[in-house]
């Protein structure tokens, strides 16, 4: 980290690609399709969302915090913005989540920075909050009906051969490269993350970059859950269920630390594509749904307990 | 364990000589750490009953080689005998049983336990699981007795001074016996009372035979203390000599290579107008209670006190990191309302903390980054890389930091290189009031004298520069004006030919009388 030429330098670079290599060769000697072209592209594209819910999960990580409340907020918006395309239109519904999705975001972004509660209630008390909306909203049923013009943008469309979804992870994922690197936000972010005492003496706008993250956040967790809306093309109260996990495992694998301050947008990348890979490998050699489930669990543990061991050397 | 408290540190008497093995003995000790070489060839041999100063600049590897006499991490070369006996594969654990006790610079306190909790931390006296706490906090007590320590051992580790948690630190690394001790800088937050008391115990250590290597920067308690002095420099044992006669030019001759009144420079003083003026500051928490004072532009205002006496929270208020009580701030002439370090730097006010670690730096990140962070709200969003990098290249060779690759994260810099990265913030933006805190506290000779090269080029560009410092002779050499501190209020206001350490020491204690 100290040297970015250096070979030991690129050895955290490489592992992640090396590890992904290694699984789809042992997913293969089970399944052969799992290496096809067909299926190496599938997963890709299934990847965008994670992507994009990764990406959300990175920037409250780079603070310090995390972000229990994003999948929660991913099924508030997907019902609340269904529920408006489907009565008011495409534009309805995307303001709909655009508004939803912010509030939460500076909900979240105040309690943590002003009021100083602890990243993990004050999200853990969104999640909450969020379950519940979602559910009220929809009565506990998918809303369906999602005009086409919503699932033409997010999921369906293809500009040159490119399916949208990709399209609108890789520009997120540019974006957020850029925001990191070339703006003020960017690096206050990694500075509050370092060392939260020092960037505020420093004259870092500490509680203003906190609430930035969190809102930003919020945001791009809402725009992935416009997308999993448009490709189910239906509200669905259920949509988060795993994706807070998801999403903190992946970008952890990625290299984002959670003691903040340090990671990027490329590891995120690769960590999403690693936890997918991983469940597209488990479902095609036919794992159970349970044992899935319990293989992420496991992943993410191991994502942490790895993370530490990083640390320490 | 012996419970007998007189003399009751050192396993049995263990005089010098008499054809004994030496107590400890390291020779051609190597190690690295990655790519980086932190001793190549460190030497040190101690004797029972005699204080073994390791000298040295920061980097030179005197941390490296006191970690591994304590068994932090092995040596990678090189033989390690204690009591003539090899030894290997030595941990923490066991080093502490063969009697070898560290007191390292951090603290290894757990804040929220009381001194007694701490002093006992893994080696709690119980009957049948039971913890026994009586007999804990009677041990505890007669232990802090015996050391002339004023702590109750029922207090919250947390809400000691640094001052007093260094003496639980000390407390702790003498509950069992001891054979060698290892003190890394001890005194770095003790008052002149403190110190003396400090020096009486390791006095005292020494006449019950324990071997002591002492790690300082500070040269006079090395010549009061050291029976030898090993010279360190880039990993390897320079010389190895008895301390009988060393002077303090001799000292740092032995450790830079230059000679000591190249270390205060001359400062061109030539006070302006007033930028920074104090009336009746009063803080909510007491620690500083009607202080009024003047900084002016073309000198060096310095604030002399014992720790805790309030001379940081003085300047700390000004750039609003304390919360006022009462009283006026005046800035270049204007009423001045602290809110934070943003609005204070936007003001062309700049603090640079004394504790680097907490408040200074963010150690993961890269040297760039930490120098240009107070500097971030100039950059109208957006940062111009290319820009930056050049800019803070050529801030960071002006204060000569070296190496000078500035991608390396501060973490892997040693005190002297981060405190550089941390001036570079006056340099990053107009600044005409400069608040010091202990600006040299934890970083070597050669660093020191660049640190106060830089305050004569602000002072000479017509800077106000604010010295708050625990260093005496650093704020008698350099301060124009000094004003000495005692119990939060101003006590003297000394100026020219006053300026000695006979009238600062004067006010502490005529203070103290009435």
């Amino acid at each position: 980290m100290s040297d970015p030429i250096s070979l030991r330098g690129m050895i955290p670079h490489l592992a992640l690609p090396l590890a992904l290599a290694v699984m789809l060769t042992g997913f293969s000697a089970v399944e052969p399709r799992s290496l096809s072209a067909g299926n190496l592209l599938n997963v890709l594209e299934q990847s965008s969302y994670l992507i994009v819910f990764t990406l959300a999960q990175t920037v409250v990580l780079l603070t310090r915090g995390f972000d229990l409340s994003v999948g929660m907020a991913a099924s508030a918006v997907s019902v609340a913005a269904a529920l408006a395309a489907v009565s008011a239109g495409p534009a309805a519904g995307l303001a709909v989540a655009l508004l939803l999705a912010g509030a939460v975001g500076l909900l979240n972004g105040t309690v943590v920075a002003l009021l100083r509660v602890n990243p993990f209630v004050a999200t853990l008390g969104m999640l909450n909050i969020c379950l519940g909306l979602a559910s009220t909203l929809s009565g506990g049923r998918p809303v369906t009906g999602v005009p086409e013009g919503l699932t033409t943008l997010f999921y369906s469309g293809t500009v040159l051969g490119i399916p949208a979804p990709v399209l609108i992870a890789a520009l997120c994922s540019l974006g957020l490269a850029l925001l990191l690197h070339r703006t003020v936000f960017g690096r206050s972010l990694y500075l509050t993350g370092g060392n939260p005492r020092a960037a505020e003496v420093a004259g870092v706008r500490v509680r203003a970059t906190l609430i930035g993250a969190y809102t930003l956040c919020a945001l791009l967790a809402g725009l992935g859950a416009v997308m999993l809306t448009a490709r189910t093309g239906s509200g669905e109260p259920s949509l988060g269920g795993s994706l807070t996990l998801e999403s903190i495992a992946a970008a952890v694998i990625g290299g984002v630390s959670l003691r903040g301050g340090s990671g990027g947008v490329t590891g995120a990348v690769l960590g999403a594509v690693f936890v997918t890979a991983l469940s597209n490998g488990m479902n095609l050699t036919r794992v159970d749904g349970n044992v899935q489930m319990i293989v992420l669990g496991v992943v993410v543990v191991a994502a942490v307990a790895l993370d530490r061991f990083r640390d320490s050397r | 364990m012996t419970d007998s408290h007189n003399g009751g540190f050192s396993p049995g008497p263990a005089g010098p000589g008499d054809g004994a093995p030496p107590l400890l003995m390291l020779s051609g000790i190597g190690k690295r750490f990655g790519g980086v070489r932190a001793l190549g060839d460190a030497s040190l041999t101690l004797t029972a009953g005699s204080v073994h100063v390791l000298l040295g600049e920061n980097g030179a590897g005197k941390s490296t080689l006191i970690n591994i006499i304590a068994g932090t991490f092995g040596p990678d070369a090189g033989s390690y005998c204690l009591d003539g006996q090899a030894v290997r594969g030595l941990t923490p654990h066991r080093a502490r049983q063969a009697g070898i006790s560290a007191v390292f610079q951090e603290f290894s306190l757990a804040p929220n336990l009381t001194v007694e909790e701490n002093l006992f931390l893994g080696r709690e006296r119980h009957r049948l699981g039971v913890l026994d706490r009586r007999a804990m906090r009677a041990r505890a007590q007669a232990v802090l007795d015996d050391l002339g320590f004023d702590i109750s051992p029922r207090q919250r580790t947390g809400d000691l001074s640094r001052a007093h948690q260094q003496m639980v630190e000390i407390a702790k690394a003498l509950m069992d016996p001891v054979k060698v001790l290892i003190l890394d800088e001890p005194t770095a937050s003790l008052t002149e009372a403190e110190t003396e008391r400090l020096f009486a115990l390791v006095d005292r250590l020494r006449a019950e035979g324990v071997g002591i290597i002492y790690v300082s920067h500070r040269l006079r308690e090395i010549i009061r203390l050291a029976d030898r002095i090993t010279v360190l420099r880039d990993g390897c044992t320079i010389t190895s000599i008895d301390a009988a006669g060393v002077t303090e030019d001799g000292l740092v001759e032995l450790m830079t290579g230059r000679r000591m009144d190249a270390l205060y420079p001359q400062i061109p003083h030539d006070p302006g107008a007033a930028l920074l003026e104090l009336s009746g500051l009063t803080l909510a928490n007491r620690t500083v209670e009607d202080v009024s004072l003047i900084a002016r532009a073309g000198e060096i205002t310095g604030i002399a006190g014992l720790v805790g006496c309030g001379k940081s929270e003085v300047i700390r208020a000004v750039y609003g990191l304390e919360t006022l009580n009462g009283g006026e701030i005046r800035l270049k002439g204007q009423p001045y309302r602290p809110s934070g370090p943003a609005r204070a730097l936007a003001a062309g006010v700049c603090y640079f903390p004394s504790d680097r670690v907490a408040e200074g730096l963010a150690l993961g990140r890269p040297i760039r980054e930490n120098a240009s962070m107070a500097a971030l709200d100039r950059q109208k969003g957006v940062v111009r890389r290319g820009q930056e990098r050049s800019f803070i290249k050529a801030t960071m060779d002006r204060l000569r930091l070296r190496p000078a690759n500035i991608e390396r994260a501060v973490g892997t810099l040693s005190g002297g290189n981060r405190q550089k990265v941390m001036l570079a913030r006056g340099l990053t933006r107009p600044t005409q009031v400069f608040l010091f805190d202990e600006p040299t506290v934890g970083i070597d000779v050669g660093a020191k004298a660049e640190v106060y090269d830089f305050l004569r080029d602000l002072v000479r560009d017509g800077a106000a520069v604010v010295l708050v410092s625990s260093d005496l002779p650093e704020v008698l050499h350099l301060s124009n004006r000094l004003y000495v501190m005692h119990r939060g209020h101003i006590a003297a206001e000394l100026t020219g030919a006053d300026i000695t350490e006979a009238q600062v020491l004067a006010c502490f204690f005529q203070e103290d009388a009435a």
